[in-house]
């Protein structure tokens, strides 16, 4: 039954569980989506896609069923794939789960492991661990995300796929894409760029507001990935600088073992305020992350879309265009005028819809990225500000503390 | 006498500043146990206070206790009577200070990360030990004028705490004090022929030189070959000799190939490292009484002229080779000579010096990472300011894109912040922590002397042994002449006996004396030292918060 799904699953594999995700707050509850569980296993991570409808479509009012990524991306395709759905910007997909860079630290710690002491070895280890545990938050959080934009968009909500995934008990089955369907893939998307590039130099684009848009969104849209990979550098930098103050405390312990009494007391007070002193910078490096690094990343994937739905829309101008050519000539020629009126009207359909859908999304989107900033970067300086005055506070209640001679 | 206080960025001296106009001279005696304020030996060795020198208001504020510090000799005066009480006849402290202040403007160290330390002395005339060699130069030395260097600017402003100001209350620091500076450091000639030149400046109420305050110009191999020299004559008597920046082929050859123009910020920093090293050297060799009274490092330090070129202190020259193969024989006797230790106290503080001395290296190790992170840290925040910048321009929503401007600009602040720390991670803590491990090393090789001292009495009294053997032989076949000279002989090695084992024990009590001050020292020194770091850190952290105290209301603003 489904809802024997709704519990944890136990722990027959050797993952990590995840608390509960903070569920997004929704305005509408008539489809609320969240992600009540994660697992990891090995390789795979399976979430707990966990929904609460009171739609009349659905079979139950609460059910939940276990997805992975995969399945998630396949979601992602058949809306992108979906020709009604072309005038929408479709939400980004979560990105893969992505364990290496984690696994790779705790390999080099293992091998490290000769060559410090036992407390260190453990402290850092505890850092890699936390460390494993944010990274699987985020996952979680982003696949979330996504899962909600979905549940939360007027049109997408009642996909029928959207359906399936969200209620089907089994398996999706969806297979990774063979090597021949991924060689197929590379192919279209290699002839959509080109496609887009060749649109961008010859479509001229009757309406300016499009024009600009296209313009605005292709600058901001690689300004905004710059600010990425060089916040990530920055968190990365900043997590280091938090990992070494681990040895600094370590080896200043055992400097105060050696000195004896005089000095004892006074080092073992000064390593242990680097102990504390270095969790608060891990948190400001990992609060920067959060806040900072990951709006930026999630807005490069999302003018990402963006930049879809102009190119989709431009393909259908050109098609429009095309069209309309099309029946100049029959008309000329005076044969299969009919097919070719009727091929213009529903090219010019097609494009006035998606004209006007675009423009909600674009401005849609302008607004969303407004509030996500506005909310991030506020919250963002009010943590540095108070990861920064918890550091002042440690440093000055450790330096009135030590003795005096 | 009095005490004599050392504003180092302002233009004159005050006076006023001097709070103590008498000071009853204390008697330097054997007893030297320094006060517990090691005082500013600790900064003095651990160059803890580098924002001292660079404002004006914090150094007059600070000076009053700042420029105080008892001496700390680190050796009793030897035995040996060749010191004479000197007298002594400071003029009061106002003319001291009058006299100075209308001499040149006191210079700043090169760099906002060292102050050195006036250290005072006992007053000579209270039948202490100053050397007193009052006419010991011919020649007047010129009093060079010393420019005010500009400030920099850096986070440091108010560290100097007076927390790291020791007070003179115990009034047993005598009031004799010496201050060195290493400033200016210029290419001189050019190519291979060039060296590195640094204005060595001293200010001093020390009787037995000549003036008060002057500079002289020093190459780096003059300091070198000071340091040479200095061993050779102490080492032996026990002293622990601080020991001086080492020689860097890659570090200099780069200095001397390049040009001025184009010195960039990798020899810049060399330059500027060398000349905080040679500055702690100058002032670590000065705190100790006995190294200042040497003649060969007043010599050093006041004589106007080009120091006669310390060729020996070049690396590929005969008599660099000769050192070469003297330190190699040295180390081989250290690794095989196992000397048998009576002493227990020898024997426990051997094993801590070696324990140190790991321990030191690997904290000193994982300080180096913290710099190097932490660098990190400043140059990829300063990537992410621009690229926010660039955002905030492409940004078309007005407030959104003022407020990334505002991020920006903050992140910019904050990575300045970052940098001055990396350097105050470096200068403060790193650097002073491989000095530390060049002082054991020190110290270790004044405990080889000793055991050097130990081989020398074994083998005279094993030759003695054959002397005496000898001469039983020579009586028994009754060769009268023979046993004529093998009494001779015989009572020679005796002698030599004797005197060797004197030396011995004259080491190790010279020794046990300069450890107990080494350890007083190095204790402060570290604590100083340490607590010089966390102000630092804390003080960053606070303008850190002010940055983002700034920046969220422009956040807060995006509308």
């Amino acid at each position: 039954m489904m809802d024997g799904m709704e519990d944890v699953l136990p722990s027959e594999t050797n993952g990590t569980k995840s608390g509960r995700s903070d569920t997004v707050d929704l305005n509408d509850s008539t489809l609320q989506v969240d992600i009540s569980d994660a697992l990891s296993e090995r390789e795979k991570v399976k979430f707990t896609v966990h929904t609460k409808t009171t739609l009349p479509d659905y079979a139950k009012p609460e059910f939940s069923v276990v997805r992975q990524h995969e399945e998630f991306i396949w979601l992602h395709d058949r809306f992108d794939e979906n020709e009604d759905y072309a005038g929408y910007i479709i939400p980004p997909p979560p990105p893969r789960p992505d364990f290496d860079a984690s696994r790779e630290k705790l390999q080099k710690l293992g091998e490290g492991e000769g060559s410090m002491t036992k407390e260190e070895f453990s402290k850092m280890k505890q850092e890699l661990e936390a460390e494993y545990l944010a990274t699987f938050k985020k996952t979680v959080a982003m696949h979330e995300v996504f899962l909600t934009r979905l549940a939360q968009h007027t049109v997408f909500r009642n996909d029928h796929n959207f359906k399936v995934f969200l209620e089907y008990e089994q398996d999706l089955s969806v297979r990774t894409k063979n090597k021949k369907e991924k060689v197929e893939g590379l192919f279209k998307s290699f002839n959509k760029s080109t496609d887009e590039i060749l649109l961008a130099a010859t479509q001229k684009d009757v309406d300016d507001y499009f024009e600009r848009e296209k313009t605005f969104l292709l600058e901001y849209h690689m300004a905004i990935k710059d600010a990425t990979t060089k916040a990530d550098k920055m968190t990365q930098a900043h997590k280091s600088v938090a990992d070494s103050y681990i040895q600094l405390s370590s080896g200043l312990s055992q400097l105060g073992t050696i000195e004896g009494p005089r000095l004892e007391k006074f080092i073992n007070k000064v390593a242990d305020t680097f102990e504390k002193a270095r969790k608060v910078e891990g948190r400001v490096s990992s609060d920067e992350d959060l806040k900072l690094s990951d709006t930026l990343r999630y807005y490069v994937r999302d003018g990402s879309a963006a930049k879809d739905l102009l190119y989709r829309r431009l393909r259908c101008l050109a098609n429009y265009e095309q069209a309309n050519k099309n029946l100049d000539r029959a008309r000329a020629k005076n044969k299969d005028v009919h097919a070719a009126e009727l091929a213009q009207q529903n090219a010019c359909e097609k494009f006035e819809h998606i004209s006007n859908k675009a423009k909600e999304e674009l401005n849609d989107l302008k607004a969303r990225r407004v509030t996500a900033f506005k909310k991030n970067l506020i919250e963002l300086a009010e943590l540095e500000l108070k990861h920064a005055k918890a550091q002042a506070q440690l440093l000055k209640s450790c330096l009135q503390s030590l003795p005096e001679e | 006498m009095r005490l004599y206080l050392i504003v180092s960025a302002s233009p004159s001296l005050c006076p006023g500043d001097n709070p103590q106009a008498t000071h009853l001279p204390r008697a330097w005696a054997p007893l030297a146990r320094p006060p517990p304020h090691g005082s500013r030996l600790t900064a003095d060795l651990f160059s803890t206070n580098p924002g001292a020198l660079k404002s004006p208001v914090s150094e007059q504020t600070t000076t009053p206790e700042d420029q105080r510090s008892p001496e700390d000799p680190l050796t009793p005066p030897p035995p040996a009577a060749s010191l004479t009480p000197e007298p002594h006849n400071p003029g009061t402290p106002p003319d001291l200070f009058e006299s100075v202040a209308e001499g040149p403007v006191v210079v700043q160290g090169g760099s906002p990360k060292l102050s050195s330390v006036p250290l005072d002395l006992p007053a000579g005339g209270n039948g202490g030990e100053g050397k007193q060699q009052p006419t010991f130069f011919p020649t007047p030395l010129q009093e060079v004028s010393l420019e005010e260097e500009g400030d920099e600017p850096d986070i440091f402003d108010t560290m100097s705490s007076p927390k790291l100001q020791l007070n003179q209350a115990e009034g047993d620091g005598g009031d004799e004090f010496i201050q060195i500076t290493v400033s200016d450091p210029q290419k001189i000639g050019d190519g291979m022929s060039s060296y590195m030149a640094y204005k060595v400046t001293t200010k001093t109420n020390v009787s037995y030189f000549r003036k008060k305050h002057w500079s002289v110009m020093r190459r780096f191999s003059d300091f070198l070959g000071l340091h040479r020299k200095l061993v050779e004559k102490h080492l032996h008597s026990g002293r622990v000799i601080p020991p001086a920046p080492e020689k860097s082929a890659i570090g200099t050859t780069k200095i001397k190939l390049g040009s001025d123009k184009n010195a960039d910020s990798g020899s810049l920093d060399f330059i500027e490292r060398r000349r905080a090293a040679l500055e702690r050297y100058m002032n670590r060799t000065s705190t100790h009484p006995t190294l200042r009274a040497d003649p060969d490092f007043r010599e050093f330090v006041e004589l106007d002229a080009e120091l006669p070129r310390a060729t020996q202190t070049s690396a590929l020259s005969s008599a660099g080779v000769l050192r070469l193969l003297n330190r190699v024989g040295e180390t081989v006797n250290k690794m095989t000579f196992k000397m048998d230790e009576s002493d227990q106290w020898f024997e426990e503080r051997t094993q801590q010096i070696e324990s140190l001395d790991a321990q030191l290296r690997k904290l000193h190790a994982s300080m180096e990472r913290l710099v190097n992170y932490r660098r990190e840290l400043a140059l990829s925040t300063a990537a992410f300011a621009k690229a926010t910048a660039v955002l905030s321009s492409v940004e078309e929503h007005s407030s959104l894109s003022r407020a990334l401007h505002q991020l920006s600009e903050s992140t910019e602040r904050t990575q300045t912040i970052h940098h001055a720390q990396a350097d105050a991670d470096f200068y403060v803590l790193s650097e002073n922590t491989k000095d530390y491990i060049q002082l054991i090393s020190a110290v270790k090789d004044v405990f080889h002397e000793r055991v050097k001292t130990f081989q020398t009495w074994q083998h005279a009294q094993i030759t003695l042994a054959k002397k005496r053997e000898a001469k039983a032989k020579a009586e028994l076949a009754g060769r009268m002449d023979k046993v004529q000279q093998a009494q001779e002989e015989v009572t020679e090695w005796e002698g030599k006996v004797e005197r060797s084992q004197e030396e011995f024990e004259r080491i190790s009590r010279a020794i046990k004396k300069e450890m107990e001050q080494f350890d007083v020292m190095r204790v402060k020194d570290f604590r100083d030292m340490v607590i010089k770091y966390l102000e630092d850190l804390m003080t960053s952290q606070q303008q850190i918060i002010k940055v983002w105290e700034t920046f969220i209301p422009e956040a807060k603003a995006i509308s």
